[in-house]
């Protein structure tokens, strides 16, 4: 591995800026970090390049740890994105600054200044001062800059950004160039998909200083797995589908009829098909709608359809949704000819290919006895924050007698049901648990975002929908997160080396499986004082709860947990065997 | 006349402006330095020289010119560092420190002089201190020295600032990731870009201090042939009514001052001109 990230963790007064990242790259791969601004990127960056030092974790360079190392010692390459030539130097002593300052002869210096000169298609221009050459020719001067002492990665922060649309093309092509034949392990930051498309091998997809996704550019298009990278990477609809027996449909489901999972799918504008009626439609039905826009736009038009009413349900309510779902849809130039369309017409909608996000949570339903409690559930900042980054609805399900036995609602609604704590919560929700609920939010009243997760099993066959759920729910809340294993106080020395491994091997899956990078923690002794001793350890904590079967879920700390004194978020998962797997 | 030099600008007129130029350099500088040279011009040569070369004169230059030349010295090395943590570091009370640099500004010079010579004498604060220590300032040359850094730090501080300014952070981030330490990032990359502001600061600070006169008769104790300085003797030979004496000294220091600063812009432009043509 060329660049190895473990558990990379950037604090600025204490809020992470880069939140536990873990990513290798091999030799000669091009990574592209991708991410709007403010995502953590460029700081990470600056982290393996040693310009910024780390809070957490640990940065090795060619299987080296360089954690501790300053930068003049790590031998990386690094391109700003404003050029930071020197502006006294010519280019020649631009180029050969490293050389100079590690002490090596003039005739050699020269020789590799021109190797590199003409690398970047420079010759010649070795007595220019960079004042002298334009913002393209710079950015090539720099990259010649960063190459010279032979470093072992090369690091770019944008380095297209201060560049026209055209010259940026073509140096896009010439970096390419130059990273194929010196097969250099290289990272560069943007905000641009379309240049992180042109150069990457593997695209890596971070927001609010988690790395959501990292993998090869078709793969993250085509298949994401999280909302945002769905939405980042191109456009696209979010849809709440319903997974049937025949196939994922977009209609919600009548009520009182054993509800279908409800899923998140991902409906790409160029997947929608038009025709003038259902028996046209090549692909899936969806439904009937009306073109309210339409942009043409050379070779691509775009299209705005609104669905009915009771049509598909977009996963993120937009202005004017009452009236029904608004899809985008684009069409190439053949397909336009094939079907010309035209702004108030009513057409029949097909989907091509829908992906389906493998997000745990698809949406959240409040479940409150009345209009006022729910309310208030739906204003405590942590489940509008939530719902607001995951860009999800929250509907409400209305119930006479919610902490009743008698009168049950629907234990287990479309998308995770959100509670709250208090008085006669603890048995409402070890009712929903034991007819058939999955995950439920409970939630004091005016729950703040959390800053620290601790993430608990009572058996480790709920590890893996713990994690998947965990994931999500860290995707979006930019907290702290921390694995707790508590194992009994009498468990013997000789067991204890196998708990450990245990634990990381709970790590590794949890990286593996959903991307989430856990930190962990293992203890011995009574599993309820400890988590709790560690829930009050810090400020704002939110606890999430993994259960497998549900004899462990003991009801008396249930009841502590939701109706004692202190009262925080707490998440329970419930996952069985037969429950579909993570992601 | 000719066009040829004529070039667009916003400001109107060349002509103008070259016409306001002259007016003004010649009724404020030019021609009170044209009297000075014609009083200095009605001595012979022989009394000219004898008055140039006389002892006491001779030693008041070196009192002068050299005091200035180390004052600025000094402020150049501290003027930096003081421009340095101005422009790089936030600290607490960094808006007042600003300030407090411009006071040798605006203060009188003279209340510099007292006020140092209060300081400095024998029986003053730090005057004491040094004294037990053998070392005393007021009334010998180190008290010229001490005035005139007094009188020079706001020019090195502001002239280096701006231009620091300039270095952005960037550059040392490049310069650090291509293997150079502190030391090279600051003598290859951070100096050579203030550079010529640091000289023009050297260069203000020391004529400055050539010119010196209200804070350095304060301190200086004015002995002749010791502590006396050349603007000092001037005085005393106005007040001695030769007034031809002190024209031919204050013709002599102008055409010393102008030579130095001559010298060192060249000295600038060739720096400049062998920075551009380096690896050529």
């Amino acid at each position: 591995m060329s660049i190895t990230l473990d558990q990379v963790t950037k604090r600025y007064q204490a809020a992470p800026v880069v939140n536990d990242v873990s990513l290798s790259i091999q030799a000669g791969e091009f990574l592209v970090l991708l991410g709007p601004s403010g995502s953590g990127k460029s700081t990470l960056l600056r982290a393996i390049a040693g310009l910024t030092e780390i809070d957490h974790g640990r940065v090795s360079l060619h299987g080296r740890d360089v954690t501790g190392v300053p930068a003049r010692e790590r031998e990386v390459g690094f391109v700003f994105q404003h050029y930071a030539l020197f502006k006294h130097m010519t280019v020649a002593h631009n180029i050969e600054f490293a050389l100079q300052v590690r002490g090596v002869k003039a005739a050699e210096r020269r020789a590799r200044r021109e190797e590199l000169l003409g690398l970047v298609a420079l010759d010649g221009m070795d007595d220019r001062l960079p004042s002298e050459l334009s913002g393209g020719q710079q950015q090539r001067v720099a990259v010649a800059r960063a190459l010279a002492h032979r470093p072992k990665v090369l690091l770019m922060d944008e380095p297209f950004g201060a560049l026209d649309a055209k010259i940026r093309e073509e140096l896009r092509r010439t970096i390419r160039k130059i990273q194929r034949e010196l097969g250099i392990a290289t990272i560069l930051v943007t905000h641009d998909q379309e240049e992180a498309f042109a150069l990457a091998d593997r695209i890596g997809v971070m927001h609010q200083g988690r790395l959501l996704e990292c993998a090869a550019p078709d793969e993250l298009y085509t298949r994401p797995t999280t909302r945002f990278v769905a939405t980042f990477l191109g456009a696209a609809n979010l849809l709440l589908g319903y997974r049937m027996p025949e196939g994922v449909r977009f209609t919600p489901p009548t009520r009182r009829q054993t509800p279908p999972r409800e899923v998140v799918a991902v409906l790409r504008p160029e997947e929608v098909e038009l025709a003038a009626s259902a028996p046209d439609v090549k692909s899936n039905f969806v439904g009937y709608g009306t073109i309210e826009e339409l942009l043409f736009g050379g070779s691509i038009e775009r299209l705005r359809v609104r669905m009915p009413t009771d049509g598909p349900v977009p996963v993120a309510p937009g202005a004017g949704d009452a009236d029904g779902a608004v899809l985008e849809v684009s069409r190439t130039l053949p397909e336009q000819r094939a079907f010309p369309a035209d702004v108030g017409q009513r057409v029949a909608l097909g989907a091509r290919r829908i992906h389906v996000l493998p997000t745990p949570i698809s949406s959240f339903t409040v479940v409150a006895v009345d209009e006022s409690r729910a309310a208030a559930l739906r204003a405590t900042p942590l489940l509008a924050t939530l719902a607001g980054r995951m860009q999800t609805r929250v509907s409400t399900r209305l119930e006479r007698r919610v902490a009743s036995r008698h009168e049950r609602g629907d234990p287990s609604p479309p998308g995770m049901p959100v509670v709250e704590t208090g008085p006669g919560s603890a048995d409402n929700v070890s009712w929903m648990l034991h007819h058939g609920a999955e995950q439920i939010l409970c939630l004091p009243p005016g729950a703040v975002v959390p800053s620290r997760v601790v993430i608990h099993t009572l058996d480790a066959a709920a590890n893996d929908g713990t994690f998947a759920v965990a994931a999500s729910l860290l995707r979006h809340v930019p907290a702290e997160s921390l694995y707790l294993a508590i194992h009994p106080f009498e468990t013997p020395e000789d067991e204890r080396g196998a708990k450990l491994r245990e634990l990381l091997d709970a790590r590794s899956n949890a990286l593996g499986r959903h991307g989430l990078d856990l930190r962990t923690e293992a203890r011995f002794g009574e599993a309820k004082s400890e988590l709790s001793r560690e829930l009050l350890a810090h400020d704002h904590p939110m606890l999430v709860l993994g259960v497998g079967d549900l004899e462990r879920l003991d009801d008396r700390w249930l009841a502590d947990l939701l109706e004692g004194p202190v009262q925080r978020p707490v998440l329970i998962v419930r996952h069985s065997a037969d429950a579909h797997g993570g992601g | 006349m000719a066009t040829w030099f004529r070039k667009p600008s916003v400001l109107p007129g060349f002509g103008l402006t070259l016409g306001f130029t002259t007016f003004f350099l010649s009724t404020l500088v030019l021609l009170p330095l044209a009297a000075l040279v014609f009083k200095a011009s009605s001595l012979s040569w022989h009394d000219l020289v004898g008055i140039l070369l006389d002892e006491r004169a001779l030693a008041s230059y070196r009192l002068s010119f050299g005091a200035a030349f180390i004052a600025a010295l000094v402020n150049s090395v501290f003027g930096f560092i003081v421009a340095w943590s101005l422009v790089r570091y936030e600290f607490p009370g960094r808006k007042l420190v600003d300030a407090v640099i411009d006071l040798p500004f605006a203060l009188p010079t003279a209340v510099s002089g007292i006020a140092l010579a209060a300081v400095f004498s024998p029986t003053g604060w730090l005057g004491q201190k040094l004294a037990l220590a053998g070392v005393q300032v007021a009334y010998t040359w180190y008290g010229v020295v001490v005035a005139l850094i007094l009188i020079g730090l706001p020019f090195v501080v502001r002239s280096v600032q701006p231009a620091l300014v300039e270095v952005q952070r960037d550059l040392e981030d490049a310069a650090e990731t291509l293997g150079a330490s502190a030391w090279q990032i600051f003598r290859r990359i951070v100096l050579p870009a203030v550079m010529p502001a640091l000289v023009t600061g050297f260069t203000l600070a020391f004529a400055r201090g050539i010119g010196e006169y209200g804070s350095v008769v304060f301190i200086s104790g004015n002995l002749p042939y010791q502590t006396e300085i050349t603007p000092l003797l001037i005085v005393i030979k106005l007040e001695q009514y030769e007034y031809d004496a002190a024209a031919a000294l204050g013709f002599f220091m102008l055409v010393m001052s102008f030579v130095m600063l001559f010298a060192i812009n060249l000295v600038q432009a060739w720096g400049r001109r062998r920075q551009a043509a380096a690896g050529r």
